[in-house]
Protein backbone atom coordinates (compact mmCIF):
# COMPACT_ATOMS: atom_id res chain seq x y z
CA UNK A 1 0.00 0.00 0.00
CA UNK A 2 1.38 3.40 -0.99
CA UNK A 3 2.01 5.87 1.78
CA UNK A 4 -0.13 8.97 1.81
CA UNK A 5 1.65 12.25 1.14
CA UNK A 6 2.12 14.44 4.19
CA UNK A 7 -0.24 17.22 3.00
CA UNK A 8 -3.07 14.72 2.49
CA UNK A 9 -2.48 13.23 5.97
CA UNK A 10 -2.51 16.69 7.46
CA UNK A 11 -5.84 17.42 5.73
CA UNK A 12 -7.35 14.26 7.18
CA UNK A 13 -6.03 15.18 10.61
CA UNK A 14 -7.45 18.72 10.42
CA UNK A 15 -10.76 17.39 9.09
CA UNK A 16 -11.00 14.90 11.92
CA UNK A 17 -10.22 17.58 14.51
CA UNK A 18 -12.83 19.97 13.08
CA UNK A 19 -15.45 17.23 12.94
CA UNK A 20 -14.81 16.23 16.53
CA UNK A 21 -14.99 19.81 17.80
CA UNK A 22 -18.10 21.03 15.91
CA UNK A 23 -21.06 20.88 18.33
CA UNK A 24 -23.56 19.96 15.64
CA UNK A 25 -21.56 17.05 14.35
CA UNK A 26 -23.25 14.61 16.71
CA UNK A 27 -26.87 15.67 16.13
CA UNK A 28 -29.24 13.19 14.61
CA UNK A 29 -32.53 14.54 13.19
CA UNK A 30 -35.63 13.23 14.89
CA UNK A 31 -37.59 10.78 12.77
CA UNK A 32 -41.42 10.89 12.51
CA UNK A 33 -41.59 7.68 14.58
CA UNK A 34 -39.90 9.34 17.53
CA UNK A 35 -42.40 12.20 17.38
CA UNK A 36 -45.50 9.95 17.19
CA UNK A 37 -44.83 6.78 19.14
CA UNK A 38 -47.01 3.91 18.08
CA UNK A 39 -48.88 1.65 20.49
CA UNK A 40 -46.14 -0.93 20.01
CA UNK A 41 -43.51 1.63 21.00
CA UNK A 42 -45.51 2.52 24.10
CA UNK A 43 -45.68 -1.13 25.13
CA UNK A 44 -41.95 -1.41 24.58
CA UNK A 45 -41.30 1.69 26.70
CA UNK A 46 -43.53 0.36 29.48
CA UNK A 47 -41.67 -2.91 29.52
CA UNK A 48 -38.32 -1.06 29.62
CA UNK A 49 -39.62 1.11 32.47
CA UNK A 50 -40.75 -1.98 34.38
CA UNK A 51 -37.35 -3.62 33.92
CA UNK A 52 -35.53 -0.47 35.03
CA UNK A 53 -37.72 -0.15 38.14
CA UNK A 54 -37.27 -3.81 39.04
CA UNK A 55 -33.50 -3.51 38.75
CA UNK A 56 -33.52 -0.29 40.81
CA UNK A 57 -35.50 -2.06 43.52
CA UNK A 58 -33.15 -5.04 43.45
CA UNK A 59 -30.15 -2.76 43.86
CA UNK A 60 -31.75 -0.96 46.80
CA UNK A 61 -32.18 -4.32 48.53
CA UNK A 62 -28.39 -4.63 48.86
CA UNK A 63 -28.26 -1.44 50.91
CA UNK A 64 -27.97 -2.08 54.66
CA UNK A 65 -31.31 -1.64 56.35
CA UNK A 66 -29.75 -1.13 59.77
CA UNK A 67 -27.34 1.71 60.61
CA UNK A 68 -23.89 1.32 59.08
CA UNK A 69 -20.51 2.97 59.58
CA UNK A 70 -18.92 4.81 56.67
CA UNK A 71 -15.29 5.90 56.90
CA UNK A 72 -13.79 8.43 54.49
CA UNK A 73 -10.03 7.95 54.84
CA UNK A 74 -9.20 10.83 52.48
CA UNK A 75 -11.00 13.40 54.57
CA UNK A 76 -10.71 11.56 57.90
CA UNK A 77 -14.38 11.41 58.71
CA UNK A 78 -16.45 8.66 60.20
CA UNK A 79 -20.20 8.66 59.68
CA UNK A 80 -22.89 6.49 61.12
CA UNK A 81 -25.64 6.46 58.51
CA UNK A 82 -29.12 5.05 58.29
CA UNK A 83 -29.89 4.72 54.56
CA UNK A 84 -28.72 8.13 53.32
CA UNK A 85 -29.39 9.94 56.61
CA UNK A 86 -26.30 10.89 58.63
CA UNK A 87 -26.81 9.91 62.27
CA UNK A 88 -23.28 10.71 63.48
CA UNK A 89 -20.61 12.77 61.72
CA UNK A 90 -17.26 12.46 63.52
CA UNK A 91 -13.77 13.68 62.77
CA UNK A 92 -11.44 10.69 62.78
CA UNK A 93 -7.81 9.79 62.25
CA UNK A 94 -6.98 7.02 59.81
CA UNK A 95 -3.88 5.31 58.44
CA UNK A 96 -0.75 7.34 57.73
CA UNK A 97 0.33 5.35 54.66
CA UNK A 98 3.88 5.32 56.01
CA UNK A 99 5.98 2.18 55.60
CA UNK A 100 8.36 0.49 58.01
CA UNK A 101 10.84 -2.24 57.11
CA UNK A 102 10.51 -5.47 59.07
CA UNK A 103 13.78 -6.10 60.91
CA UNK A 104 15.95 -8.81 59.41
CA UNK A 105 13.95 -8.89 56.19
CA UNK A 106 14.50 -5.94 53.85
CA UNK A 107 11.92 -7.30 51.39
CA UNK A 108 9.08 -7.25 53.87
CA UNK A 109 7.39 -4.14 55.21
CA UNK A 110 4.54 -2.94 57.34
CA UNK A 111 2.27 -0.49 55.50
CA UNK A 112 0.24 1.66 57.86
CA UNK A 113 -2.92 1.96 55.75
CA UNK A 114 -6.48 1.73 56.95
CA UNK A 115 -7.89 -1.20 54.96
CA UNK A 116 -10.49 -0.27 52.32
CA UNK A 117 -13.66 -2.15 51.55
CA UNK A 118 -16.53 -3.59 53.53
CA UNK A 119 -16.09 -5.05 57.01
CA UNK A 120 -18.32 -5.96 59.92
CA UNK A 121 -18.08 -5.04 63.58
CA UNK A 122 -16.70 -8.27 65.01
CA UNK A 123 -16.23 -7.30 68.63
CA UNK A 124 -17.26 -4.59 71.08
CA UNK A 125 -14.90 -3.95 73.96
CA UNK A 126 -15.06 -1.69 76.99
CA UNK A 127 -11.88 -0.35 78.58
CA UNK A 128 -9.72 -2.05 75.96
CA UNK A 129 -6.06 -2.68 76.60
CA UNK A 130 -3.51 -2.36 73.84
CA UNK A 131 -1.37 -5.40 73.23
CA UNK A 132 1.43 -3.69 71.35
CA UNK A 133 2.34 -5.44 68.11
CA UNK A 134 5.94 -5.84 66.91
CA UNK A 135 5.88 -2.68 64.78
CA UNK A 136 5.14 -0.51 67.83
CA UNK A 137 8.54 -1.50 69.25
CA UNK A 138 10.41 -1.55 65.95
CA UNK A 139 9.34 1.97 64.95
CA UNK A 140 10.67 3.28 68.25
CA UNK A 141 13.93 1.45 67.76
CA UNK A 142 13.22 -0.86 70.69
CA UNK A 143 13.72 -4.61 71.00
CA UNK A 144 10.53 -6.64 70.61
CA UNK A 145 9.87 -8.18 74.07
CA UNK A 146 9.63 -11.94 74.51
CA UNK A 147 7.29 -11.69 77.46
CA UNK A 148 3.70 -11.00 76.28
CA UNK A 149 3.02 -9.06 79.50
CA UNK A 150 5.57 -6.46 78.36
CA UNK A 151 3.38 -5.66 75.38
CA UNK A 152 0.34 -4.60 77.38
CA UNK A 153 -0.47 -0.91 77.63
CA UNK A 154 -3.58 0.44 79.33
CA UNK A 155 -5.54 3.63 78.88
CA UNK A 156 -4.37 4.56 75.40
CA UNK A 157 -7.35 3.29 73.37
CA UNK A 158 -10.11 5.16 75.22
CA UNK A 159 -13.09 3.58 76.93
CA UNK A 160 -14.42 1.59 73.98
CA UNK A 161 -13.18 -0.27 70.94
CA UNK A 162 -14.93 -1.86 67.98
CA UNK A 163 -12.91 -4.59 66.30
CA UNK A 164 -13.35 -5.17 62.58
CA UNK A 165 -10.79 -7.90 61.93
CA UNK A 166 -7.05 -8.48 61.46
CA UNK A 167 -6.23 -6.40 64.51
CA UNK A 168 -7.95 -3.24 63.28
CA UNK A 169 -10.16 -1.29 65.68
CA UNK A 170 -12.20 1.87 65.93
CA UNK A 171 -10.98 3.25 69.25
CA UNK A 172 -10.27 6.40 71.25
CA UNK A 173 -7.09 8.41 71.44
CA UNK A 174 -4.98 10.51 73.75
CA UNK A 175 -3.89 12.59 70.74
CA UNK A 176 -7.12 14.42 69.99
CA UNK A 177 -5.23 17.30 68.34
CA UNK A 178 -4.31 14.87 65.55
CA UNK A 179 -7.93 14.04 64.73
CA UNK A 180 -8.65 14.90 61.10
CA UNK A 181 -5.19 13.74 60.01
CA UNK A 182 -3.81 10.52 58.59
CA UNK A 183 -1.60 9.53 61.49
CA UNK A 184 -2.57 6.05 62.64
CA UNK A 185 -1.10 2.63 61.97
CA UNK A 186 -4.36 1.58 60.31
CA UNK A 187 -6.86 1.81 63.15
CA UNK A 188 -9.55 4.49 63.21
CA UNK A 189 -9.38 6.95 66.09
CA UNK A 190 -12.25 9.05 67.44
CA UNK A 191 -12.66 11.44 70.33
CA UNK A 192 -14.29 10.11 73.52
CA UNK A 193 -17.77 11.54 72.87
CA UNK A 194 -18.05 10.30 69.29
CA UNK A 195 -16.57 6.94 70.25
CA UNK A 196 -19.24 6.46 72.91
CA UNK A 197 -22.05 7.37 70.47
CA UNK A 198 -20.71 5.02 67.79
CA UNK A 199 -20.25 2.26 70.35
CA UNK A 200 -23.85 2.64 71.53
CA UNK A 201 -25.29 2.59 68.00
CA UNK A 202 -23.18 -0.22 66.56
CA UNK A 203 -23.91 -3.89 67.08
CA UNK A 204 -21.76 -6.91 66.36
CA UNK A 205 -22.47 -7.36 62.65
CA UNK A 206 -22.90 -3.67 61.84
CA UNK A 207 -21.34 -3.05 58.39
CA UNK A 208 -18.29 -0.80 58.19
CA UNK A 209 -17.63 0.63 54.72
CA UNK A 210 -14.20 2.18 54.32
CA UNK A 211 -13.08 4.08 51.22
CA UNK B 1 -66.59 8.98 58.23
CA UNK B 2 -65.76 10.93 55.09
CA UNK B 3 -62.83 12.56 56.94
CA UNK B 4 -61.50 9.09 57.78
CA UNK B 5 -61.80 8.08 54.13
CA UNK B 6 -59.85 11.17 53.04
CA UNK B 7 -57.17 10.47 55.65
CA UNK B 8 -56.87 6.85 54.53
CA UNK B 9 -56.63 8.00 50.93
CA UNK B 10 -53.84 10.43 51.79
CA UNK B 11 -52.03 7.84 53.92
CA UNK B 12 -52.04 5.41 51.01
CA UNK B 13 -49.61 7.75 49.22
CA UNK B 14 -47.12 7.45 52.07
CA UNK B 15 -47.21 3.67 52.37
CA UNK B 16 -43.88 1.82 52.67
CA UNK B 17 -44.37 0.14 49.31
CA UNK B 18 -44.31 3.50 47.56
CA UNK B 19 -41.36 4.69 49.65
CA UNK B 20 -39.46 1.59 48.57
CA UNK B 21 -39.66 2.66 44.91
CA UNK B 22 -36.07 3.84 44.80
CA UNK B 23 -34.93 5.02 41.41
CA UNK B 24 -31.26 4.42 40.73
CA UNK B 25 -30.99 7.31 38.27
CA UNK B 26 -33.28 10.20 39.23
CA UNK B 27 -32.15 12.12 36.12
CA UNK B 28 -33.40 9.41 33.77
CA UNK B 29 -36.12 10.26 31.26
CA UNK B 30 -38.58 7.41 31.60
CA UNK B 31 -39.89 7.96 28.07
CA UNK B 32 -36.54 7.52 26.38
CA UNK B 33 -36.14 3.85 25.37
CA UNK B 34 -32.42 4.00 24.71
CA UNK B 35 -31.74 5.81 27.99
CA UNK B 36 -33.85 3.19 29.80
CA UNK B 37 -31.93 0.39 28.12
CA UNK B 38 -28.58 1.93 29.06
CA UNK B 39 -29.69 2.53 32.67
CA UNK B 40 -30.88 -1.07 32.95
CA UNK B 41 -27.61 -2.35 31.48
CA UNK B 42 -25.66 -0.36 34.08
CA UNK B 43 -27.95 -1.58 36.86
CA UNK B 44 -27.43 -5.19 35.80
CA UNK B 45 -23.67 -4.68 36.10
CA UNK B 46 -24.06 -2.83 39.38
CA UNK B 47 -26.16 -5.63 40.84
CA UNK B 48 -23.24 -8.01 40.32
CA UNK B 49 -20.88 -5.59 42.10
CA UNK B 50 -23.25 -4.64 44.91
CA UNK B 51 -23.77 -8.32 45.77
CA UNK B 52 -20.18 -8.50 47.04
CA UNK B 53 -18.45 -6.68 49.91
CA UNK B 54 -16.43 -4.30 47.77
CA UNK B 55 -16.14 -0.69 46.76
CA UNK B 56 -16.67 0.10 43.09
CA UNK B 57 -16.87 3.13 40.84
CA UNK B 58 -19.68 4.19 38.56
CA UNK B 59 -18.64 6.74 35.96
CA UNK B 60 -21.87 8.42 35.03
CA UNK B 61 -21.19 10.33 31.82
CA UNK B 62 -24.85 11.40 31.64
CA UNK B 63 -24.79 13.35 34.89
CA UNK B 64 -21.02 13.94 34.63
CA UNK B 65 -20.31 12.36 37.99
CA UNK B 66 -17.88 9.77 39.27
CA UNK B 67 -19.62 7.83 42.03
CA UNK B 68 -17.69 5.76 44.56
CA UNK B 69 -20.13 3.13 45.74
CA UNK B 70 -20.59 -0.05 47.71
CA UNK B 71 -23.73 -2.18 48.14
CA UNK B 72 -25.52 0.26 45.85
CA UNK B 73 -24.87 3.14 48.26
CA UNK B 74 -23.06 6.23 47.08
CA UNK B 75 -20.13 6.96 49.43
CA UNK B 76 -18.71 9.93 47.61
CA UNK B 77 -19.14 11.67 44.29
CA UNK B 78 -16.80 13.67 42.13
CA UNK B 79 -18.07 16.07 39.46
CA UNK B 80 -16.66 15.70 35.95
CA UNK B 81 -15.99 19.07 34.32
CA UNK B 82 -15.63 17.66 30.80
CA UNK B 83 -15.12 14.31 29.16
CA UNK B 84 -14.36 12.78 25.80
CA UNK B 85 -14.31 9.17 24.67
CA UNK B 86 -13.03 6.93 21.92
CA UNK B 87 -14.87 3.67 21.18
CA UNK B 88 -17.56 4.71 23.64
CA UNK B 89 -19.92 2.18 22.03
CA UNK B 90 -17.74 -0.62 23.40
CA UNK B 91 -17.65 0.64 26.97
CA UNK B 92 -19.99 -1.96 28.40
CA UNK B 93 -19.44 -4.50 31.12
CA UNK B 94 -17.29 -4.36 34.21
CA UNK B 95 -13.73 -3.05 34.01
CA UNK B 96 -11.10 -4.08 36.58
CA UNK B 97 -8.38 -1.61 37.45
CA UNK B 98 -4.96 -3.11 36.73
CA UNK B 99 -2.69 -0.08 36.83
CA UNK B 100 -2.97 3.18 38.73
CA UNK B 101 -0.51 5.95 39.55
CA UNK B 102 2.19 5.01 41.99
CA UNK B 103 2.30 6.92 45.24
CA UNK B 104 5.54 7.81 46.92
CA UNK B 105 5.25 6.62 50.49
CA UNK B 106 7.54 7.87 53.19
CA UNK B 107 9.45 5.37 55.26
CA UNK B 108 10.09 5.40 58.99
CA UNK B 109 13.75 5.13 59.83
CA UNK B 110 13.77 3.96 63.47
CA UNK B 111 17.30 5.08 64.37
CA UNK B 112 16.47 8.62 63.22
CA UNK B 113 14.34 10.70 65.52
CA UNK B 114 12.80 12.71 62.67
CA UNK B 115 9.08 12.02 62.50
CA UNK B 116 7.82 11.23 59.00
CA UNK B 117 5.02 13.27 57.50
CA UNK B 118 1.97 11.07 56.88
CA UNK B 119 0.60 10.68 53.40
CA UNK B 120 -2.21 13.08 52.52
CA UNK B 121 -4.46 14.05 49.63
CA UNK B 122 -1.84 16.59 48.57
CA UNK B 123 0.53 13.70 47.81
CA UNK B 124 -1.85 12.32 45.21
CA UNK B 125 -1.32 13.04 41.49
CA UNK B 126 -3.61 15.36 39.51
CA UNK B 127 -2.86 14.05 36.01
CA UNK B 128 -2.71 10.28 35.58
CA UNK B 129 -3.80 7.28 33.57
CA UNK B 130 -5.73 4.25 34.75
CA UNK B 131 -5.53 0.94 32.89
CA UNK B 132 -8.18 -1.71 32.94
CA UNK B 133 -9.03 -5.17 31.80
CA UNK B 134 -10.83 -5.58 29.39
CA UNK B 135 -8.75 -3.03 27.54
CA UNK B 136 -9.68 0.50 28.57
CA UNK B 137 -7.62 3.52 29.48
CA UNK B 138 -8.97 6.39 31.51
CA UNK B 139 -6.95 9.59 31.56
CA UNK B 140 -7.74 11.81 34.51
CA UNK B 141 -6.66 15.34 33.65
CA UNK B 142 -6.95 18.68 35.41
CA UNK B 143 -9.81 20.86 34.22
CA UNK B 144 -8.91 23.98 32.23
CA UNK B 145 -10.21 26.51 34.73
CA UNK B 146 -8.39 25.00 37.65
CA UNK B 147 -4.77 25.70 36.88
CA UNK B 148 -4.26 27.04 33.32
CA UNK B 149 -0.55 26.24 33.24
CA UNK B 150 -1.12 22.68 34.40
CA UNK B 151 -3.89 22.33 31.81
CA UNK B 152 -1.67 23.64 28.99
CA UNK B 153 1.12 21.21 29.91
CA UNK B 154 -1.30 18.33 30.25
CA UNK B 155 -3.12 19.15 26.98
CA UNK B 156 0.20 19.57 25.18
CA UNK B 157 1.29 16.12 26.31
CA UNK B 158 -1.93 14.56 25.09
CA UNK B 159 -1.83 16.36 21.71
CA UNK B 160 1.73 15.26 21.24
CA UNK B 161 0.85 11.66 22.11
CA UNK B 162 -2.11 11.71 19.68
CA UNK B 163 0.02 13.18 16.91
CA UNK B 164 2.71 10.59 17.60
CA UNK B 165 0.14 7.78 17.39
CA UNK B 166 -1.18 9.17 14.11
CA UNK B 167 2.29 9.61 12.75
CA UNK B 168 3.28 6.06 13.72
CA UNK B 169 0.10 4.71 12.17
CA UNK B 170 0.78 6.54 8.89
CA UNK B 171 4.43 5.58 8.73
CA UNK B 172 3.89 1.92 9.52
CA UNK B 173 0.65 1.53 7.55
CA UNK B 174 -0.90 0.14 10.73
CA UNK B 175 -4.34 1.43 11.72
CA UNK B 176 -4.31 3.82 14.68
CA UNK B 177 -5.16 2.24 18.03
CA UNK B 178 -8.91 2.02 18.58
CA UNK B 179 -8.89 0.76 22.15
CA UNK B 180 -11.56 2.14 24.40
CA UNK B 181 -10.34 5.37 25.88
CA UNK B 182 -11.97 7.85 28.20
CA UNK B 183 -10.66 11.21 29.25
CA UNK B 184 -12.09 12.83 32.35
CA UNK B 185 -11.33 16.43 33.23
CA UNK B 186 -11.88 17.11 36.91
CA UNK B 187 -10.61 19.72 39.33
CA UNK B 188 -7.15 19.08 40.79
CA UNK B 189 -8.61 18.39 44.26
CA UNK B 190 -11.09 15.90 42.82
CA UNK B 191 -8.39 14.18 40.76
CA UNK B 192 -6.40 13.70 43.97
CA UNK B 193 -9.48 12.51 45.82
CA UNK B 194 -10.18 9.91 43.13
CA UNK B 195 -6.54 8.75 43.12
CA UNK B 196 -6.78 8.29 46.88
CA UNK B 197 -9.93 6.18 46.68
CA UNK B 198 -8.64 3.74 44.07
CA UNK B 199 -7.51 0.27 45.05
CA UNK B 200 -5.98 -2.45 42.90
CA UNK B 201 -8.55 -4.58 41.14
CA UNK B 202 -11.33 -2.07 41.75
CA UNK B 203 -14.33 -2.47 39.46
CA UNK B 204 -15.63 0.30 37.22
CA UNK B 205 -18.91 0.60 35.34
CA UNK B 206 -19.62 3.33 32.81
CA UNK B 207 -23.03 4.83 32.08
CA UNK B 208 -22.97 6.28 28.58
CA UNK B 209 -25.15 8.98 27.10
CA UNK B 210 -27.52 7.72 24.43
CA UNK B 211 -28.12 10.88 22.42
CA UNK B 212 -25.92 9.94 19.49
Amino acid sequence: MARMPFSFSAMILVGWLVASVLPGSRMIPASPETLRPSARDETRVHSLQARYKTLSRQLSQFMPHQPYILVDTARNHLYVKRQQEIVIDAIASTGSGIILDKPGDRNSQWVFDTPRGEFLVQSKLTNPIWVKPDWAFVEEGLVVPRNPADRVEQGVLGEYALGFGKGYFIHGTLYTRLLGKNVTHGCIRLNDGDLKSVYQLARVGTPIMIF
Amino acid sequence: MSLCAILLFLLSFTSPSRAADVEAFPDLSLNDPSALREASRVLEEELKLAARPQTYVLIDLVTRTIRIKGRGIEFHHIPIVAWSARSQRNMTGIYRLIARPSIVRRKIDPPATVEQEPISLADMPVDYALSFTPLLTIDVVPAAGNNPLQWIVSSGKRWWQNLKNWGDALLTDQPAAQDAHLQLAVSAEHAQSLAWSLVDGMSFVIRRPTDE
